[in-house]
């Protein structure tokens, strides 16, 4: 009995510890980048991005030597596995500012970031970055790589008022192409619309009376795919015969398969995601199906495949990286320095095991790695600048991407980074996607081939 | 100093601190305390309905749902002030509220719980299926200059902070005084002993579903100041209105089942919670949903009564109150100072 | 004709998958009164459990026996240790329900920890083919059916379900030790009088019920191919779901309901395009109407009150 009567006010202490400590008072925040008044920035840069309605001023120049950015993705629960594009990202900023930094305008900074978890909630993305740049966007330069549309969306206004740059996106969303949102720039990822447009012409080629069957989710996802893909085939004899969609989320698709599979088609769009993905390829073997089949480029994952097994053999996709699971570049310099890098810097992580063969790492160095070009090629630090800069990528490239791929965005014609691409092939038994074909290039063509009100959701 | 006298003085020392709050914190930290606010709307609703009515139901997150995307398009897509659709989402919430309280009367206890999670599970995905929102995605997100402060001298954060905290404990003061009346004293019957509230001319039915719809109209209202708050109704996250349905009852619980301040100090804890346990362990940000985890299982070991509840016992034995009888061997009678989940006992 | 079975088969595939989780459901509240909420993660880390073992080279058949008897171990611990202080008779039940919340999540997230974060291939203690590239292989054929075909899959987590009713059914009617659980479960201080070991009764009804929640987790994630975080918290609401409609106390009702569950769902998403991605609201629909009808469930035993 004695010890009981200490718990009941012993844990109330507790919770009033819990609660003060929770304070900070106003006015506390200590600012730094990105603050106060520069002059306005140098250089003659021809602004295509309206400054007048900012509420901070996006020509003042980042203030002592080190750029802060800030993220916010998942690094918990289910969707946790993507917080390895951060691995990525963070294993090339750490070596950046190893070696000197960032050169913006001739002197050095480094790049310093912070980030929060999500758990994929856009609530709590919104929270995050709203926490993370500070109501005055006066915490951070610029927020970098945050995972999902539906967060991205969610933080676009925000940021947008703010006029704080918010850059490589990791989706492949067309609405990165809104007009309204200048602030805002996508990743490497192709646009879904061009995925589409890949498997049309595919078919155009070698199926020109193909009958396809489509899988997507019930979203703008899924959405982009079906319209982009009907537009692609306008006028050609391929047809559409069935459509079926499935909720997000859902890691069994096995029914809507089936009926896909009654259909009669000669052809499979697999726009199904993580594990939905690799179900509906071996639903389809279940159902004795052999219809051409592309999978999402989002499938493109080693953990994926390998669920999909046999089923998955002769899958296309498209892609502007190097797998790092293929072995034709087991030896590729760029390829051994990118691991090297990675388990120099980063093999510990958020508590979550190293596997160098898992793409999406390769894709948030490769990030990195254009965000630092885009940096080094701005005309001043200041978040304008910087902003024009990346919209005016002139055909960046990356060791760790296929030859010949660059990346081009200009401005308001062509806010897509990821557009030339080249055709891969699953491999079952080898276990990975092999390149086929040229290289495709649709540079700047996104806009014209993507549905108007897709773009200005 | 008697009981009166300390809980006036705590109850305006209260007051104070959360009226002061806006003016001493950081909007980051507002907004924290607003959404803490409209949670503890939610949870009160909850608690009206499984505290004091005994009706389980996992399925609040979606009346709060319901009422989120209410006031948004209301808002986004009609041009409403946002003010004016906070009845109209607590309507419409009360109206799910009667479809699913009506079956409620036949269905109990686990199976009750079962709809009611089915409600929670098919509300995102109906949500997906047929709300366009911005960028393509189920979110609606109204621009934040419908949300201007009414008043000029107070920050857009602090108005509503204020304005959302006002409305709480308006709705606070409601469910006060309704526990203490008939109605309050049949729900509590209905709870207790359905079938003895029945034969003395209590109308089950009708007390259950109009809970039901009462408490299903609170999670509404607190839908939609969190779009004011947090400026936009989700619908994306296939799993959230179950979510936002089992931290009401971990509010609810936490804080003290069947009392009225319990879901507000509920409320507050869990937000505070949440916030100290994300990504607490540098490098192991895996086993953030552990800790909080763990922190709950700690928190009901310590306090089965609740927050509240447990307040209540440490208050009952430092300033007992008068007249109680002596348990002397061979009293007759039940002993008055077992806690017993009435409301009269209770901190305002 | 060939589809509509196609359909009906599938359904049935993943009815067994629910009603394998709904059966240890079931169990646990036979012989505490209590529904477990987190009986899904209990089972994922059991799968986690089985695969792990298979990593170290051990038949994936004895690794999910191990992992069954380690995961009994594990379920009468949590009995004792994190579910009895608060189900002393007088404290809330709502009480429990947060302890199972936060049992959830922790297993969760542990899991990941020991485990792994992301889907691991899961091998298939049925007859299966194999190919290159493929590291579990595909379920063999069990049986034809017109144009389509049964797989092993289907069918050995059939036989399961039917083994386990069996056994469930012998232990709780036929033997001693399940008329001491039954006891237990109806009158803990009456059956306490009469000498039975109420608290070794709680833990043993945990451990039975973790080691069916074992079985059953590591059948679903051979079933699916992988075993991954995200792999049982969808179908712990399809059990809950099964359990509902089939009435908490009953095995045969769990696996019936798990069926017409699943077929429903199956039956909506092929034939009605309307509801297209809210198919789930039919089974739901379903369950709701046998409810108004009998209120519980359709194998449930009805509950007399007593005024």
């Amino acid at each position: 009995m004695n010890r009981s009567r200490w718990r009941g006010p012993l844990a109330l202490f507790a919770v009033a510890m819990l609660l003060m400590s929770s304070c900070s008072s106003r006015g506390d925040d200590s600012s730094d980048d990105g603050g106060d008044g520069g002059d306005g920035g140098n250089g003659d840069v021809e602004s295509s991005i309206d400054i007048d309605d900012c509420e901070t001023d996006p020509t003042a120049e980042i203030e002592g030597d080190t750029i802060k950015l800030v993220s916010s993705y998942p690094q918990s629960e289910l969707v946790g596995a993507f917080a390895e594009i951060a691995r990525g990202w963070a294993a090339y900023f750490d070596k950046v500012n190893e070696e000197g930094g960032v050169e913006i305008a001739g002197k050095s900074y480094q790049i310093e970031f912070e980030d929060k978890d999500d758990v994929y909630n856009p609530q709590q993305t919104a929270s995050n970055i709203e926490e993370l740049v500070g109501a005055d966007g006066s915490n951070a330069f610029a927020v970098f790589s945050v995972v999902g549309t539906a967060n991205n969306i969610n933080v676009r206004d925000f940021l947008g008022e703010l006029c704080v740059p918010n850059l490589f996106a990791a989706t492949g969303s067309v609405a990165w192409g809104n007009p309204d949102y200048p602030w805002l720039l996508g990743s490497t990822l192709a646009p879904y619309t061009l995925e589409a447009q890949a498997f049309a012409d595919y078919l155009k080629e070698n199926q020109p009376e193909a009958k396809v069957a489509m899988l997507v989710q019930n979203d703008e996802f899924g959405a982009t795919y079906e319209q982009g893909f009907r537009q692609a085939i306008e006028g050609t004899d391929i047809e559409v015969v069935a459509v079926e969609e499935y909720p997000s989320g859902a890691d069994e698709v096995s029914t809507q398969v089936a009926s896909l599979a009654a259909s009669d088609a000669d052809a499979f769009f697999n726009g199904a995601t993580l594990l939905a993905c690799p179900d509906a390829l071996t639903s389809k073997q279940d159902e004795g199906w052999e219809p051409t089949t592309w999978v999402s480029a989002t499938c493109i994952s080693k953990t994926l495949m390998i669920l999909a097994g046999a089923a998955g053999d002769g899958a296309l996709s498209f892609t502007n990286l190097k797998d790092p699971l293929n072995p034709a570049y087991a030896d590729d310099p760029a390829m051994v320095a990118f691991k090297e890098t990675v388990e120099q810097y980063r093999t510990d992580f958020k508590g979550r095991a190293l596997d160098l063969e898992n793409a999406i790492i390769l894709y948030g160095y490769v990030q990195a790695e254009i965000f630092v070009q885009a940096l080094e090629a701005a005309e001043a630090p200041t978040r304008l600048a910087v902003m024009e800069s990346v919209h005016n990528i002139d055909g960046f490239t990356s060791d760790l991407a296929i030859d010949g791929v660059s990346f081009t965005t200009s401005g308001g014609d062509d806010p897509f980074l990821g557009e030339s691409l080249r055709l891969v092939q699953y491999d079952a038994a080898a276990g990975h996607f092999s390149e086929i074909g040229e290289l495709q290039d649709w540079e700047g063509e996104t806009l014209s081939l993507t549905p108007e009100d897709l773009v200005n959701a | 100093m008697n009981r009166t006298t300390v809980r006036v003085v705590v109850g305006v020392l209260v007051a104070i601190a959360v009226l002061y709050a806006p003016y001493y914190f950081e909007p980051v930290w507002n907004r924290e305390l607003s959404r803490a606010a409209y949670f503890a709307i939610a949870a009160m609703g909850l608690n009206l309905l499984t505290g004091f009515n005994g009706q389980i139901s996992i399925g609040h997150g979606a009346f709060f749902g319901v009422g989120a995307f209410t006031s948004a398009i209301l808002v986004d897509t009609h041009g409403w002030s946002f003010e004016a659709t906070i009845p109209a989402a607590a309507v419409l919430a009360a109206v799910v509220g009667v479809l699913v309280g009506i079956p409620a009367l036949r269905v109990k206890g686990l199976h009750l719980a079962l709809v009611t999670l089915g409600l929670a599970v098919l509300f995102p995905r109906v949500g997906q299926k047929y709300i366009d929102g911005a960028g393509g995605v189920a979110l609606v997100r109204p621009k934040r200059r419908e949300f201007d402060s009414l008043l000029s001298f107070l920050a857009d954060d602090q108005w509503q902070y204020l304005e959302t905290v006002l409305i709480a404990a308006l709705l606070f003061l409601l469910a006060w005084n309704l526990v203490r009346s008939r109605v309050g004293r049949a729900m509590i019957a209905v709870r207790d002993q359905e079938v003895a509230a029945s034969t003395v001319g209590i109308n089950v039915a009708r007390v259950k579903v109009g809970t039901f719809a009462l408490s299903a109209a609170y999670a509404g209202i607190a839908g939609a100041l969190s779009v004011m708050i947090d400026r936009a109704a989700d619908a994306t996250n296939p799993l959230l209105a179950f979510r936002n349905s089992i931290e009401f009852l971990v509010a609810v619980v936490i804080g003290g089942t069947a009392t009225i301040t319990g879901p507000a100090v509920g409320a507050l804890i869990l937000v505070l919670l949440r916030l100290h346990t994300d990504g607490l362990i540098e490098g192991k940000e895996v086993l953030s949903p552990a800790i909080f985890g763990a922190a709950l299982i700690t928190m009901i070991y310590v306090l089965p009564e609740g927050i509240v509840g447990g307040l209540g016992k440490l208050f009952g034995r430092l300033f007992p109150a008068r007249a109680a009888v002596p348990a002397t061997a061979g009293a007759a009678g039940p002993d008055p100072s077992t806690t017993t989940t009435t409301p009269t006992e209770e901190e305002p | 004709m060939d589809l509509f079975i196609r359909y009906i088969l599938i359904g049935i595939g993943n009815g067994a998958v629910s009603a394998a989780l709904a059966l240890a459901l079931v169990l646990i509240y036979r012989t505490t009164g209590l529904l477990n909420l987190a009986q899904g993660e209990m089972a994922l880390f059991s799968a986690y459990l089985s695969w792990w073992f298979t990593t170290h080279g051990v038949p994936i058949g004895l690794a999910i026996a191990f992992s069954i008897l380690l995961s009994m171990i594990g379920g009468a611990v949590i009995e004792r240790v994190l579910i009895r202080p608060v189900t002393a008779p007088g404290k809330s039940h709502l009480n429990v329900l947060i302890v199972m919340l936060g049992m959830f999540l922790a297993i969760n997230a542990i899991s990941q920890l020991l485990f792994s974060t992301d889907a691991e291939p899961m091998p298939k203690p049925w007859p299966s083919v194999s190919s290159p590239g493929d590291p579990v292989g595909r379920s063999a054929r069990l049986l034809d059916i017109g144009n389509t075909s049964i797989s092993w899959a289907v069918g050995a987590l059939a036989l399961t379900l039917i083994g386990l009713c069996l056994f469930l059914y012998l232990l709780l009617q036929k033997t001693k030790l399940g008329l001491a659980l039954r006891a237990v479960a109806s009158n803990p201080a009456s059956a306490r009088m009469v000498g039975i070991n109420t608290s070794a009764m709680l833990m043993v009804g945990w451990a039975l019920a973790a080691g069916i929640g074992a079985l059953a987790g590591s059948m679903v994630a051979a079933d699916r191919g992988s075993v991954s975080p995200g792999l049982m918290t969808v179908v712990l609401v399809y059990a809950f779901a099964a359990a509902a409609l089939g009435g908490f106390d009953s095995p045969v009702g769990a696996v019936v309901g798990g069926m017409i569950v699943a077929i429903a769902e199956s039956l909506t998403i092929g034939y009605v395009d309307a509801l297209s991605t809210i198919e789930l609201v039919v089974p739901f629909a379903l369950i709701l109407l046998v409810l108004l009808v009998r209120p519980t469930g359709l194998f449930g035993r009805r509950v007399v009150e007593r005024v």
